[in-house]
């Protein structure tokens, strides 16, 4: 292996180690908060609900929490781990290594990206013990999550960087992630909104994110799959992009 | 010592201005020869720590260059780090980590192989009087023990030079002669050091020369005798008083004042 690889690898291997020691917080409680919403809004409300676009209520929202789950984790790791590390000036042993601007921002990146991805699949786990919850398109599914992933957890590094206090990471969360993540449907169809609602929705991101996912689950979607697909690569392109060039400028990293 | 080898640091007129505006350093240049141990004294916002984040990477340079053997530490930063230790003033250690894993993960970061970092990560907990606690999480020790393990990670993958940013600030004095006697071993075996503090009898014992950076700066620069003759006084603490502008705390004018009083 070469100085370069362990160096890289090392990086990574710091982020996950980070949120393995603190799995009751970072892994345990998402889990369970999944859970709680498979069981509120699965089994209350979908005993009246019953059918959405031909599916249990419950499958219907399966997909969308599996996506949520990724998108959160990802996003929550990254931005705490960054502001963390900033505020404890412990990331000045980073960047005052060899480290190259894209290693590190692959590494942090990868991070959250890796805790998303653990929590989605222990979700799809538990959701494939309770319900019948089919994998009708494997090959947008498998893109889709793993743009989302990567998406939120770049997304996460920029507000880790911008950010100077912990409150500013809570309010990206709070007030400007959850609100799109739950109106974009997770628990519901778009098509099923009265008027303005319905086209505001076509201006959230996350819609065409979970359509895209839901999609490769249960092979229905509101949206165009390619062109969503297409325009989801394209923003995760821009903000790795956006997110290198901050990184090469030292950013609110480097004086 | 060779005239003639590269260098370890070489700083030419180097200026750093923060976005705010405030130049913290203005137009530097100094040179620190392979195996010196060099001192860099100056008032607190004198520009020190500056210019070593300029050298290590935390700081981006406004103009001017950086060579650390011979390697610009901005456009080819990699070699330049790789030769570059820096024990710095905070103690920025991860509270998530154990002792160990702090070493290990420094010594990662630098391209170290996991057979010899471990071997390393064990003897320099050893070196250090920090075996026993390997295993605790860094938050758990004391301010002594933090910055012994700083040190240690400073050390970790074996650099040619050494930079410490005021080490001993707040620790006891046994640490100190601790940190001393290290510091002065691994120089013999030929680490080149570049020490800031704000004690100057620790300077004056240790360095081979010492350079006086003052307003963003170097203004002096020679051994202790020189800079002393450099200032007309007769000891390097009282050439220091006079480039901070206060000379009326010399300890030698004090003495004067007592006998002409008695």
């Amino acid at each position: 292996m070469t100085g370069r690889q362990i160096r890289f690898l090392t990086l990574v291997r710091r982020e996950v180690n980070r949120f393995f020691k603190i799995k009751r917080q970072t892994l345990g409680a998402p889990l369970l908060e999944t859970f709680l919403y498979i069981s509120v809004f699965g089994a209350a409300l979908g005993s009246r609900i019953r059918e959405l676009e031909g599916f249990d209520y419950i499958v219907f929202i399966v997909p969308g929490l599996i996506m949520m789950a990724w998108a959160t984790n990802a996003f929550a790791n990254n931005s705490s781990s960054i502001l963390q590390q900033k505020f404890q000036r412990s990331i000045d042993d980073q960047l005052s290594s060899p480290a190259s601007p894209l290693e590190l921002l692959v590494a942090l990146s990868l991070g959250g990206f890796l805790r998303g991805m653990i929590v989605a699949s222990l979700t799809f786990i538990a959701a494939s013990l309770l319900v019948d919850l089919p994998v009708d398109q494997v090959l947008v599914l498998i893109p889709s999550l793993f743009l989302v992933g990567f998406f939120f957890a770049s997304l996460g590094v920029l507000v880790g960087v911008r950010a100077e206090q912990f409150d500013d990471v809570s309010f990206a969360q709070t007030f400007v992630l959850q609100p799109l993540i739950f109106l974009g449907g997770v628990f519901y169809s778009a098509t099923l909104l009265p008027e303005p609602f319905e086209t505001l929705t076509l201006f959230n991101p996350v819609y065409y994110m979970i359509s895209l996912v839901r999609y490769g689950f249960l092979g229905v979607s509101d949206a165009n799959v390619g062109l969503s697909l297409g325009l989801l690569a394209l923003a995760t392109a821009v903000l790795f992009t956006l997110n290198l060039r901050l990184f090469m400028r030292g950013y609110k990293l480097r004086a | 010592m060779n005239g003639v080898s590269t260098p370890a640091l070489e700083i030419r007129d180097l200026v750093k201005r923060y976005p705010t505006g405030t130049e913290a350093l203005r137009g530097v240049g100094l040179r620190i020869e392979d195996g010196e141990f060099f001192g860099l004294l100056g008032p607190n916002g004198a520009g020190k720590s500056t210019l070593i984040h300029c050298t290590t990477g935390l700081a981006m340079p406004t103009s001017g260059s950086i060579e650390v053997f011979g390697h610009d530490a901005v456009d080819h930063y990699e070699e330049a780090r790789l030769a570059v230790g820096l024990a710095p003033q905070e103690l920025n250690l991860d509270w998530f980590l154990t002792l160990e894993e702090s070493l290990d993960y420094h010594a990662g970061y630098f391209g170290m192989p996991k057979r010899e970092r471990r071997e390393r990560t064990a003897e320099l907990l050893d070196a250090f009087s920090l075996s026993s606690k390997k295993d605790d999480r860094t938050r758990t020790l004391s301010g002594g023990m933090k910055r012994r393990l700083i040190l240690a990670r400073a050390l970790m993958h074996r650099p040619r030079l050494l930079i410490l940013d005021e080490p001993t600030a707040g620790v006891d004095v046994e640490l100190r002669l601790e940190l001393w006697q290290y510091v002065q071993r691994i120089n013999a075996e030929g680490t080149t050091i570049l020490l800031t503090t704000h004690y100057l009898e620790e300077a004056e014992q240790l360095c081979d020369r010492i350079a006086f950076i003052g307003d963003g700066q170097i203004v002096a620069e020679g051994t202790s005798t020189e800079l002393a003759a450099a200032y007309g006084v007769t000891s390097l603490e009282d050439a220091y008083l006079e480039l901070v502008g206060r000379k009326e705390l010399s300890r030698a004018k004090i003495a004067d004042v007592a006998d002409v009083a008695s």
